[in-house]
C-alpha cells in the first residue's frame, strides 16, 4: 500500500478545546475584583504584596523546574492563580520577604517536590500560609487587628473573627451582615471581599472550571455546623450567617477548596470534602487557638483526598480469570515442602 | 459538532446530525482489497490468478465464511497490517464490471415457512464479518436475550443508517419480523433517534418495541444500546468477545441479512458518510473492498500533505496513512481533516480535574486509570472494571490537559489480555534468573545453570 503523507494517530481525533491554561486564567480574571477592593482599600501596600508573590511564585517554579531540568510550565497560570491566591489571604501590610519565603516553600515543598500540577496533595497557596502562620517569629504578622491598625478605610478596624472569640456573640453585635456582604470588613487583600469573591466564583463554576459539589458543600458545611454549635450556646459562637460572611470562608469554599490536584474527582468524593471543609473550618474557629479555620481545615481535608475519592460504585468486573500457574514453579514449590 | 458553549457547568454534548443526504451509488472500482483479520494464505481456497464469482466463499473448507464481493481474478495475496495495527489477511481482486453470482449460495425457499435453524445457517453462511465482531462465538447464536436493531450511527459525523431509515422505511417492519425469528430473541428492540420520532411512528414493529434514544454521542454505541435498552451491560470478556446474550445489529447490516435470506446474495455494498472540514456530509454507496481513494476522487477532496484521513469517525475511528484502505463491511465514515485540524495529544501529566470521569457514559475513573496504564501497573486497572471501557473517546476528547487517555486505556487492556494468554513475566524471568539462586521463598525457576550449582547433581 502506498503511504501519503498523512499525520496517523490514536482516537479521539478531536477535542472540545479545553485547556489547563484555560482554567489557570480564568481562575485569575474570577479573582480580579476582589483583588482591586483590594488594591482600593489599602492602596499601595496591597499592589505590592499582589505584585511580589504572583512574581515570586512564578519565578520559584521556573527555578525549581530549571534545575530539575523538567521544562518550565508557568505559562500554565498555575503559579500565578497560587501567587495571587496567597496574596489575597494576606493582610497588606506583610513583609514582602515573608510573601517570598511562603511562595518558595509552597511551590517548592507543596507542589514541585510531588511532581508539579496535578501531583501535589496539598494546595501550595495554602502551604505557604500554613509556614508563616506557624513560624513563630512571624504568627504576628497575620494577625489583622496589629497590621492593619494604620490604614484608613472607612470601616471598623477590627478583625471580626478575633472580636468574636475574644467576647463573644455580643461583641460582633455591631457588625452590620451587609458591611460584611459587602466586604467592608478587615481581613485579607482579597478575601474579605465577601460579594466578589461569590460572583467570581459563580462565574467560574458556570464556566465548569470549577465543580458546583464543593463550593456548595462547603458552604453547607459551615452554616450547619455553625448554626448546631450558635443554638447550643448563643453567646459564645456566632450565627451561621455571620460565620459565612466573615473571615476566609468564601474564599476557601469556591477558590481554595476547590485546586484540582488537591481535592477529590468524584462527586459523592467532593461532597463529603466540600462539607467537612466547612465543618472543620468552624470547629477550628471554635475550639482552637486560631480565629480562623478555613486554611487548615482546608489543609487537613487535602490529605484524605485519596480516601474520599474512593467513595464510587463498584464497577461490575468480567468473571475471573482462570489462573495461569507457572508449572515449573508448582513443581518445586511442590518439592520443597516434601522435603 | 460539540456543544460548548460559554456554559460550562455541564459537560459538552455531541450531538448526532439530524440531516438528510441521498445515498450515491459508486460504480465498481478496478481493484478491491479483501480484508481478513488474523489469518494467512493458507487459510484461503483460492491463490493468485484464480477466477472468482461474486458471493463466493474463498475460504478454505470450514474457515469462512470469506466472501468476495465482486467477480473477476485474484492479483495478489499478502498479510497486512491494518490502521487498527491489526493483523490481516489481505486480498486483492481485479474486478469486472458485471457481477457473475455464485450459484451455490441459493435463497432460502419459502422464507415464512423455515426453521430458525435454517435461517441462521443460511446467515452465517452469507458471512456477515461485522456482525461476527459482535457475535464472535457462534454458540451464542441459540442463546439471545434481547436483540437490538439500531437506527443510530456509530459516530457523529455518520449519517448511514439514519438515511438507510428514511430511506426504506416500509422495509423495516419486515426485517424486524424476520430477524427476530432468526435469532429467536425472546426481546426484540428497534432503537430509534428522538429527531426521526416522526418516520418511527409509520412503522408498524409488532412484537417488536420501538425505543427512543436521544441522538446524543455515545448512545449508538452497541454497549451503551444494550445498557440503555433493558438488556444489562454488555460485558467484554478477553476470549469470546462479548459476555452476555444482546446482540446489536445495525438497521444496515439488518437489511442485509434479510436480503441475504431472500436472494441468497451476502452483503455487497457498504454505505458511508463522508465528511471534511466543510462541506456537508455526503453518502455513498460502495462494493466492499474499494479503496477510499474512490471515495475521495467522487468527493473530489484530496487530503493534504500531514492531515489526516480517518475511518469510521473521529471518536472511535482510525487515522489511515494511504487513500488504498479498503471499505470494510464495518466501515462506516470517512472524514478528512485538514492539517489545522489536527489535534495533537501531549505528553503532560493529569492534572486530576475529573472531566474525563464526569463524562465517561459507563462510569470509570479514568484518571486514575490512565496513570496507572501509563506506568504499566496493568493489574490495579482490572480491579477498576478496565473491561467496561467501550473506546467512545469521550475522556481524550474533554481532558484540558489533552492526554491520549483512550490510548492508555487501549494500552491497558492489551497488556491484560497478553497477560492472560501467558503467565506474566515468565519469560524475562527466564532470561535472566537472577531470583533463583537468592529466593529465600521458593526457587522459581529450573533452569539450566540452576541445575548446575545444585549440590544433588
Ligand atoms: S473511552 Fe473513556 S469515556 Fe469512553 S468508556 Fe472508555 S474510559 Fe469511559
Ligand atoms: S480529564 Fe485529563 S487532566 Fe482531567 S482528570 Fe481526566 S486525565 Fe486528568
Amino acid at each position: 500500500m502506498k503511504a501519503l503523507d498523512l499525520t496517523v494517530s490514536p482516537a479521539p481525533h478531536c477535542h472540545c478545546g479545553a485547556r489547563i491554561t484555560r482554567v489557570s486564567y480564568n481562575i485569575l480574571l474570577a479573582l480580579i475584583p476582589a483583588m482591586a477592593m483590594g488594591f482600593y482599600y489599602y492602596g499601595f501596600d496591597a499592589l505590592r504584596v499582589v505584585a511580589a508573590s504572583m512574581g515570586s511564585a512564578m519565578l520559584a517554579e521556573a527555578a525549581i523546574q530549571s534545575i530539575l531540568r523538567k521544562p518550565i510550565t508557568i505559562a500554565d497560570g498555575s503559579a500565578a492563580v497560587s501567587g495571587l491566591l496567597l496574596a489575597l489571604i494576606l493582610p497588606a501590610s506583610v513583609p514582602l520577604y515573608l510573601v517570598v519565603v511562603a511562595n518558595f516553600v509552597g511551590i517548592v515543598v507543596g507542589k514541585q517536590c510531588f511532581g508539579g500540577l496535578g501531583a501535589n496533595p496539598l494546595n501550595p497557596a495554602l502551604v505557604g500560609w500554613a509556614v508563616i502562620r506557624i513560624t513563630r517569629a512571624w504568627a504576628g504578622y497575620l494577625d489583622f487587628d496589629l497590621a492593619l491598625v494604620n490604614y484608613e478605610t472607612g470601616f471598623i478596624l477590627q478583625y471580626p473573627l478575633a472580636v468574636l472569640k475574644a467576647q463573644g456573640s455580643a461583641g460582633v453585635a455591631h457588625f452590620s451582615l451587609m458591611d460584611l456582604f459587602l466586604g467592608k470588613q478587615v481581613g485579607g487583600i482579597g478575601s474579605s471581599a465577601i460579594i466578589w469573591l461569590l460572583l467570581g466564583g459563580l462565574y467560574l463554576v458556570v464556566r465548569g472550571v470549577i465543580r458546583w459539589e464543593i463550593p456548595l458543600s462547603f458552604l453547607i458545611g459551615v452554616a450547619v455546623i455553625a448554626g448546631i454549635f450558635w443554638l447550643g450556646d448563643r453567646t459564645s459562637y456566632g450565627s451561621p450567617i455571620f460565620n459565612i460572611l466573615a473571615g476566609n470562608v468564601m474564599i476557601g469554599a469556591f477558590f481554595l477548596s476547590t485546586d484540582n490536584a488537591s481535592s477529590p474527582v468524584n462527586q459523592w468524593g467532593m461532597l463529603v470534602f466540600g462539607f467537612c471543609c466547612g465543618a472543620m473550618t468552624v470547629v477550628l474557629r471554635s475550639w482552637s487557638i486560631y480565629p480562623d479555620g478555613v486554611v487548615f481545615a482546608c489543609l487537613l481535608m487535602n490529605l484524605f483526598v485519596p480516601l474520599l475519592d474512593k467513595i464510587k460504585k463498584k464497577q461490575p468486573l468480567p468473571p475471573a480469570l482462570s489462573p495461569v500457574t507457572p508449572p515449573v514453579m508448582s513443581k518445586s514449590a511442590e518439592e520443597r515442602s516434601a522435603s | 459538532m460539540g456543544l460548548r458553549s460559554f456554559f460550562g457547568i455541564l459537560p459538552p454534548k455531541l450531538f448526532y446530525k439530524d440531516v438528510s443526504a441521498p445515498v450515491e451509488l459508486l460504480p465498481v472500482p478496478e481493484k478491491i482489497t479483501l480484508l481478513w483479520y488474523r489469518r494467512t494464505p493458507s487459510d484461503l481456497a483460492v491463490g493468485v490468478g484464480t477466477e472468482v464469482e461474486t458471493g463466493q466463499d474463498l475460504a478454505r473448507n470450514g474457515r469462512g465464511p470469506f466472501v468476495s464481493t465482486v467477480t473477476g481474478h485474484v492479483d495478489e495475496v499478502n498479510t497486512f497490517l491494518g490502521v487498527d495495527s491489526r493483523e490481516y489477511l489481505a486480498v486483492q481482486i481485479s474486478a469486472d464490471q458485471k457481477d457473475n453470482f455464485d450459484p451455490s449460495l441459493p435463497a432460502v425457499e419459502d422464507l415464512s415457512e423455515a426453521k430458525p435453524e435454517t435461517l441462521r445457517a443460511s446467515v452465517n453462511r452469507a458471512g456477515f464479518t461485522a456482525l461476527k465482531s459482535i457475535i464472535r462465538d457462534p454458540r451464542v447464536w441459540p442463546a439471545i436475550d434481547a436483540l437490538i436493531i439500531s437506527v443510530l450511527d456509530l459516530d457523529p459525523l455518520s449519517i448511514v443508517n439514519q438515511q438507510i431509515f428514511r430511506d426504506n422505511t416500509d422495509q423495516v417492519q419486515a426485517a424486524v419480523e424476520l430477524l427476530a425469528r432468526t435469532t429467536e430473541a425472546s426481546r426484540c428492540v428497534l432503537a430509534v433517534p428522538d429527531n426521526l420520532a416522526g418516520i418511527a411512528s409509520k412503522v408498524s414493529t409488532g412484537a417488536a418495541t420501538v425505543a427512543m434514544v436521544p441522538p446524543v454521542y455515545p448512545n449508538g454505541l452497541p454497549e451503551i444500546l444494550a445498557k440503555n435498552c433493558g438488556a444489562g451491560l454488555l460485558m467484554k470478556t478477553y476470549d469470546t468477545g462479548f459476555a452476555g446474550n444482546t446482540v446489536v445489529v445495525s438497521l444496515e447490516h439488518a437489511l442485509a441479512m434479510v436480503s441475504s435470506l431472500q436472494t441468497g446474495r451476502p452483503m455487497l455494498e457498504k454505505t458511508v458518510t463522508f465528511s471534511s472540514g466543510k462541506g456537508e456530509l455526503q453518502n455513498f454507496r460502495v462494493r466492499i473492498g474499494t479503496p477510499v481513494g474512490e471515495i475521495l476522487k467522487r468527493a473530489s477532496v484530496n487530503p493534504q500533505p500531514k492531515g489526516k484521513l480517518i475511518l469510521n469517525g473521529t471518536m472511535r475511528g482510525y487515522a489511515c496513512f494511504s487513500d488504498e484502505q479498503p471499505i470494510t463491511a464495518t466501515t462506516e465514515s470517512v472524514h478528512v481533516q485538514e492539517p489545522s485540524e489536527v489535534f495533537f495529544f501531549q505528553n503532560t501529566q493529569c492534572t486530576n480535574c475529573g472531566k474525563c470521569n464526569a463524562i465517561c457514559p459507563v462510569d470509570l475513573e479514568v484518571n486514575l486509570l490512565g496513570r496507572l496504564s501509563e506506568y504499566g501497573i496493568y493489574d490495579k486497572c482490572r480491579g477498576l472494571g478496565i473491561e467496561n471501557c467501550v473506546e467512545c473517546g469521550l475522556c481524550g476528547y474533554v481532558c484540558p490537559a489533552s492526554r491520549p487517555l483512550v490510548q492508555f486505556l487501549t494500552r491497558a487492556k492489551q497488556g491484560l489480555s497478553e497477560e492472560a494468554q501467558e503467565p506474566a513475566g515468565m519469560e524475562e524471568a527466564l532470561e535472566c534468573n537472577a531470583c533463583g539462586p537468592v529466593c529465600p521463598a521458593i526457587r522459581l525457576f529450573d533452569t539450566e545453570s540452576d541445575k548446575e550449582d545444585s549440590p544433588k547433581a
